[in-house]
């Protein structure tokens, strides 16, 4: 075939495909080998981040042990990958936090700077190192450099500026990160609640009580949960108060999940005959919970039940009220309903095989 | 992909026909030219999205989530007759690093050793359980649980085929979330958190699905996997790259748009709620798995309920693929059957007013191109075949279009290595890198063409599945090789009675 006739030939899609194949095939090598350098890159990259956490992770040991090593390096910038991963681990381990000889260590090698012009430029990954280096460290003067980045955009960044904040200065933080807790929907439950629990409960239930009763519907039942994973006693007023108020079932179910205030009981027995199923599933959960034997009768009409999960956690609040199993099987006998004496059978038997979900 | 599109040096042939050729031929060139831009444009998402995806989700700053915000899942592992492999599956189960979840067993009517196997190992009992038949299934004889907060569950029913055993296996689950796990899947520790994460991440979360890597040519340990490598074998590792496409940016590419329509039957969770609103899984379908995530799409825009199906792009699910042709010859003509059931049944989501990227963009192109596209493909091998018999084919522009289809294939391949480079390098070396190029180039000779017969196979298969009367859909199974397996020397049950953690299923006191 002659290239110079396939070049002029007469039909331009001969044409277009040889233009097509020639410069997919050429891409496809340049990618090839670009895949080959990058890896070669990444490698090289990866060692010396490795070497630098070695490095630095023996000298924090040293400092953790013995206080400020004799002869300290610089700490040139290729390093401070390998020494925010190092400083940051070290720092998850028990007894890692606020050793005296680590803080030292990072006073001398002028760590704060360091970190906070990373935690404002860096790569995105650096920069969320560095912001938990920075909490780790909780040198107050980061503390303004590091409130900015609570608006960040990124859920990532701002979580961790969040934490970093409350490590540094929880009193301080805690009037900024609430209303953000209360704002910041991408925010991961999971997250904040770590956030909370690392954090002085005297601190955070004040804000977090008036953020609760202040917060519409959709946000409330968030905060509700928070505060009670706190402090179940601060949630117990702002519990009996939502649920002494018409408010969304979904707010009322998490305030009959976390509360634990047998005193407000009268507000969720009303509750069994709710129409939604799981405002009723939640209150008799909550009675067999808080409640005592009198209560036992209330519960009765939900074992026949058209939902499966009011008929089981009825069930077994009953079985938790009236203590004993014998109690529990004149319960069953007395039932015409046949799915209450099914979810009753199954209730018994869980509780001699101990599977209960 | 595209075949060798065809172009004729027309000689004396009546005019009608010359124009029949010719609009021909700007189909084929259409279609070739339409299929690779498209999967270019889901390349270029794709980098984006696992750009994204790798530096938020880096191991070494990931914050950790309180165990007690974290969804119970109730982990469904289906099985007929698995009774060597079933045991091992549920070991590495157990061995799942997350707080809290059951593994629910559903024995279809097996006719070997599963259920023994299962009741012996784990210390199963009979349960009185007041079972729920949410969604109808086959008849369930007995459910099991292991005593002392034991995390596996048993149920024993008369076979009725995969999908309707995932049904028992929903109304049996206890927590909202559900996990679909094959039988024979390998997973790592952490593969249950990292798919779970979607639905914490967004309340709007319905559906997710992982990355299926493959394990030939890997080791295994403990029914966890222990040391990464490509396969020896000339088919696996084929399929090593075909994986790595289809996952990389086949999936990837969609899921930002949120119109991924396909979450592998080996590994996916679900909101359960929300599978039992859209009628369970259907039965007498081949491909149950895929038609359950077009249906959802088709149903959460019906009824206009804003939600997300989102994919992970972690290597979290690794799966023995078939080393002999007969055994791919059958997965690959049962997935384009599957195919073809989810679409065709669900054709409603297309051009649906409010359809968005999934009912404008992903379906039709999922119908033109993977679906009938192989149909076009091999009628596009046809008309080469024969317009070369007939000497109506210029031999130039033969070999023209086979080097632009060839360089647009290893284009894409090679975008794939790319990707997998910048984000999970799984094969890091010079040689394994060489390997996959060289297999990037020899697919093209042979492999494509031979994938796409298997595809019209399975397209004339749902044809004529949908010409007879409905029937149950069997067990697809598969000759395993297993050579990755090592001796498995786990403890029996090891987590079987491990307690459980605070979160509880709905209305659980604290």
């Amino acid at each position: 075939m002659n290239l110079f006739d396939l070049l002029y030939s007469s039909d331009p899609r001969v044409v277009f495909a040889f233009w097509v194949g020639l410069s997919m095939t050429l891409a496809s090598l340049v990618l090839f080998v670009a895949v080959l350098l990058l890896r070669r890159i990444a490698q090289r990259r990866e060692r010396q981040h490795q070497q630098a956490v070695v490095r630095w992770r023996a000298l924090l040991e040293e400092a953790m042990r013995d206080g400020l090593p004799a002869r300290l390096p610089l700490l040139p910038e290729r390093d401070m990958t390998g020494f925010m991963e190092a400083w940051n681990a070290l720092h998850d381990l028990p007894g890692g936090a606020d050793n005296l000889g680590m803080h030292q260590l990072a006073w001398e090698v002028g760590l704060a700077p360091k970190l906070e012009k990373i935690a404002s430029s860096g790569r995105f990954h650096d920069r969320v190192m560095a912001i938990i280096a920075l909490g780790h460290l909780r040198s107050v003067s980061s503390f303004s450099r590091i409130e900015p980045l609570l608006d960040d955009p990124s859920p990532i960044v701002s979580l961790s500026a969040a934490r970093a904040l409350m490590r540094i200065d929880a009193a301080r933080a805690v009037e900024r990160v609430v209303p953000q807790i209360e704002a910041r929907q991408d925010w991961v439950d999971g997250g904040v609640a770590q956030i909370l629990s690392e954090t002085d409960a005297n601190v955070v239930q004040g804000p977090l009580s008036g953020a609760a009763l202040r917060a519409n519907d959709d946000v409330a039942p968030r905060m509700v949960r928070f505060l009670a994973g706190v402090s179940p006693q601060a949630a117990a007023p702002v519990i009996r108060r939502i649920l002494s108020e018409p408010h969304d079932e979904h707010l009322v179910s998490t305030c009959l999940q976390v509360m634990t205030e047998a005193a407000d009981l009268d507000k969720v027995r009303p509750l069994l005959g709710h129409p939604r199923w799981h405002v009723r599933m939640h209150a008799a959960s909550a009675l067999g919970r808080l409640g005592s034997a009198r209560d036992a009768e209330a519960l009765l009409p939900l074992l026949g039940d058209t939902q499966w999960w009011v008929r089981y956690r009825s069930a077994q609040a009953l079985q938790h009220l009236l203590g004993d199993d014998e109690a529990l099987v004149r319960v069953r006998e007395r039932q015409q309903d046949r799915y209450a004496r099914d979810i009753l059978t199954q209730v018994l038997a869980e509780r001699t095989l101990q599977v209960a979900a | 992909m595209s075949p060798a599109v065809s172009t004729v040096a027309l000689p004396e042939i009546p005019a009608a026909l010359a124009g029949a050729l010719e609009g021909i031929q700007w189909a084929f060139l259409l279609y070739f030219v339409s299929i690779n831009a498209v999967y270019l444009g889901l390349n270029f998402i794709a980098m984006f999205a696992i750009l994204r995806y790798t530096r938020e989700h880096g191991a070494s700053f990931r914050l950790r989530n309180f165990a007690e915000y974290q969804p119970p899942v109730s982990i469904l592992v289906p099985a007929c007759n698995e009774e060597k492999t079933i045991v091992a599956t549920v070991r590495s189960l157990l061995r799942l690093n997350y707080p809290n979840f059951e593994v629910v067993v559903i024995n279809d009517g097996s006719r070997d050793g599963t259920l023994r196997a299962v009741v012996e190992e784990f210390g199963l009992v009979e349960f009185p359980e007041a079972y729920r038949a949410r969604l109808k299934t086959a008849p369930v004889k007995r459910i099991f649980v292991s005593p002392g907060n034991g995390r596996v569950r048993l149920v024993d029913k008369e076979n009725g085929g995969k999908a309707d055993a995932l049904n028992a296996g929903i109304n049996t689950a206890r927590y909202p979330l559900f996990c679909v796990v094959d039988a024979d899947c390998i997973l790592q520790e952490d593969s249950l958190a990292r798919v779970v994460q979607p639905f914490l991440e967004d309340s709007r979360m319905i559906a997710t699905g992982g990355v299926i890597r493959i394990v030939n040519g890997c080791k295994v340990k403990d029914g966890l996997l222990s040391e990464i490598d490509l396969p020896d074998k000339l088919l696996p590792l084929t399929q090593t790259l075909e994986y790595l496409r289809a996952f990389l940016f086949g999936r990837l590419g969609w899921s930002p748009l949120n119109a991924l329509l396909i979450i592998s039957g080996a590994f996916g969770v679900f909101y359960k709620e929300r599978v039992i609103a859209a009628g369970g899984y259907k039965s007498d379908l081949v491909g149950e798995d895929m038609e359950m995530v077009v249906r959802l799409h088709n149903q959460m825009r019906e009824e206009r309920r804003p939600y997300r199906i989102a994919f992970v792009p972690d290597p979290i699910c690794w799966t023995e693929v078939p080393s002999d042709l007969r055994s791919l010859y059958n997965q690959r003509v049962r997935w384009q059957q599957g195919l073809a059931e989810s679409l065709f049944g669900n054709w409603r989501l297309m051009f649906r007013r409010n359809g968005g990227a999934v009912g404008w963009l992903a379906y039709p192109f999922m119908l033109l191109f993977e679906c009938l596209g192989p149909l076009i493909e091999v009628l596009g091998y046809a008309s080469v075949i024969v317009l070369g018999l007939a000497g109506l084919l210029s031999p130039q522009a033969f070999f023209v279009f086979l080097f632009a289809s060839v360089g647009l294939g290893i284009l894409l391949s090679v975008n794939a290595m790319m990707l997998e480079e910048i984000s999970f390098h799984l094969y890091p070396r010079p040689g394994q890198q060489l390997k996959l190029f060289l297999v990037a180039v020899l697919e093209n000779f042979g492999y494509r063409q031979m994938m796409s017969l298997f595809r019209v196979v399975g397209l004339l298969r749902w044809l004529a599945h949908l010409v007879r009367l409905r029937r149950r859909a069997r067990w697809g199974h598969m000759r395993r090789n297993g050579d990755w397996h090592e001796d498995d020397s786990g403890e029996a049950g090891a987590g079987a009675a491990a307690p459980r953690s605070m979160q509880p299923a709905p209305g659980a006191p604290r």
